[in-house]
């Protein structure tokens, strides 16, 4: 009896032995930020020295126009462009999983292919394709779809359409493969039943494949709701940092040049980052419950 | 009759869409490809045909950008990643699986909780901290903090949970010692966990961004987005070289895809499961 508990105690710190390298990571890359974020976030900094301001770094966020103006290009972003892909992304899986029955391969592999792309690689993409002169307006000029060259990168609203399309390039292949693997998951008799019972091809879809979809669906959502919450590669670099005038400015690039580039506030940085924390973490936390409800059902 | 017309007006209108959606996928790869042929100005207005200038643009980016440099840096930094990282991953995914104690299960929530912070909050006590530590500006201040993933943590796990206890206890009775089993029994039968892992991570430290344009300072350090995007900022952009560049910088995932389909895929998928 004796000797049952040492092996189980030789077994409990084998297993600390296993985690340890991790734990201990994690510790100084993880938790040591967080902690010590808590004493960035009550500073202000001014060159090399910085002073205790208390929750100063709040106030002067409500009133940031620029950082609140960022937070609704986030918000924008989101609840424009992940729609849209979550559609393309569905109707391309629904039609991958029934429509055709050759190369499918072929296709699946083609259309997943932007996702290999870093977005440091799209944005270059795009704002090589998307010049004023350049091949996306002269292919749209020469078929006479546009009267004069859409200003993709320098017109406030056309920058924010060129984000939405970069992203929906580099990210509809990627979310269709979440929804293939779904669709093949539900069992093929339930279909037969449906057939059996005389149900139409739509109607099958609308009562019997979104319904079963609906996790994959909103484990995308969320995915993609974290990820636009952080989207920083695309503006900095397609749309040249936030550019025009701010217009596609996101809160994690504001942040970014608020610490690094602009001024060296890491104080203020830190404030705006806690209210994307909070932000992000309201989204999951939403889009889980309705995940686990939906689950349950 | 009428059924069998809908069938086929169905096919053709899905083939439609599917050979639309291809087009628009591949569309930028071929042209990527046509870009690093052509000079500056016709990549900027988009010449869809190729150029001569390969050559010159290869030279450009070899001579004056240094491009194997930044292949090597980007290469040495992803692959460092994977190794430490499946090793310290791997190990953590097993102790927390197969030593099942309510004090580790409290520590793994704890890191599942972390999961939902953003990188750009991390990023500014981080750079302080290697500031305090004269870590900036190396190699290792990107490698140090990629090698614990919570997420590959998590991904390993649940693919141990299916390797069968029965197993260990079994080589326990023959006296088999605990690390023993783990190096030789558990982990050559989590092969296909292993390989989506090591892809995912190469594929996340090679794409890295926002953490490698903060940490790094000198041309000689570049990795290859951050050489990319300060050649998008110089006052003269060298479009050729440029796209050369970009083409060198996507060829290993696409290769790794390309060989790796359902690896790939897999490690992508590994949280849905």
């Amino acid at each position: 009896m004796k000797q049952k508990a040492s092996y189980q105690r030789y077994l409990n710190r084998f297993g600390w032995f296993c985690v340890l390298p991790s734990v201990v990571l994690f510790g100084v890359f993880m938790l040591y930020p967080i902690l010590s974020s808590l004493y960035y976030v009550t500073r202000r900094w001014k060159g090399m020295s910085n002073t205790f301001i208390g929750l100063g770094n709040f106030i002067r966020m409500g009133q940031d126009k620029v950082f609140l103006s960022a937070l609704g290009n986030n918000f924008l972003f989101m609840v424009v462009q992940i729609p849209l892909m979550v559609f393309l992304a569905l109707v391309l899986a629904v039609i991958l999983n029934q429509g055709i029955r050759r190369f499918k391969g072929a296709f699946r592999l083609a259309i997943f292919l932007p996702a290999v792309t870093s977005l440091v690689v799209v944005s270059v993409l795009f704002r090589v394709l998307l010049q004023e002169n350049g091949m996306l307006n002269n292919v749209l000029l020469k078929a006479r779809l546009i009267a004069e060259p859409i200003g993709w990168l320098n017109d406030a609203a056309w920058a924010k359409v060129t984000i939405i399309l970069a992203m929906t390039w580099r990210w509809t292949g990627y979310n269709m493969v979440f929804f293939l693997v779904g669709l093949q998951s539900i069992d093929p008799q339930i279909y037969e039943a449906a057939e059996v019972d005389g149900a139409s091809k739509a109607r099958q879809f609308f009562t019997i494949t979104i319904p079963l979809l609906v996790p994959v669906i909103l484990f995308s959502v969320v995915t993609s709701t974290s990820g636009t919450m952080q989207l920083f590669d695309e503006p900095n670099i397609l749309t040249w940092q936030g550019g025009p005038a701010n217009a596609t400015m996101t809160a994690a690039l504001y942040i970014y040049r608020q610490a690094f580039f602009v001024n060296a506030d890491f104080g203020y940085a830190t404030a705006m980052s806690y209210v994307v924390v909070l932000i992000s973490g309201i989204f999951a936390f939403a889009q889980m419950r309705l995940l686990g409800d939906r689950g349950n059902k | 009759m009428s059924m069998v017309r809908s069938w086929t007006l169905g096919r053709v209108v899905s083939l439609v869409v599917l050979l639309v959606a291809t087009a628009f996928s591949v569309f930028p790869f071929v042209w990527m490809l046509v870009g690093a042929t052509l000079n500056p100005s016709e990549v900027l207005r988009g010449a869809l045909r190729p150029g001569a200038e390969f050559f010159t643009n290869w030279v450009k980016a070899t001579r004056m950008y240094n491009l194997p440099l930044f292949f090597w840096n980007s290469l040495k930094i992803a692959v460092v990643t994977v190794l430490l990282g499946l090793l310290v991953n791997g190990f953590a995914a097993y102790g927390f699986e197969k030593y099942p104690s309510k004090a580790r299960d409290m520590v793994f929530n704890v890191l599942l909780l972390t999961l939902i912070i953003p990188q750009i909050a991390l990023v500014i006590p981080m750079f302080r901290m290697f500031a305090f530590l004269r870590l900036l500006d190396s190699h290792a201040a990107i490698i140090l903090p990629a090698i614990m993933s919570v997420f590959i943590i998590f991904f390993m796990r649940q693919n141990f949970k299916m390797f069968p206890s029965e197993i260990i206890e079994a080589a326990r009775a023959d006296g088999a010692s605990e690390l023993t089993i783990f190096v030789r029994i558990v982990t050559p039968s989590m092969q296909a966990a292993y390989v989506s892992s090591a892809i995912y991570i190469f594929i996340n430290q090679w794409n890295s961004y926002l953490w490698p344009l903060i940490t790094i300072l000198s041309d000689a350090k570049k990795t290859m987005p951050i050489a990319i995007s300060s050649m998008m900022s110089a006052y003269t952009i060298e479009y050729g070289a440029l796209m050369v560049i970009v083409c060198i910088s996507v060829l290993p995932v696409l290769i790794l895809f390309l060989a790796l389909q359902r690896q790939f895929v897999a490690g992508l998928l590994g949280s849905v499961k």
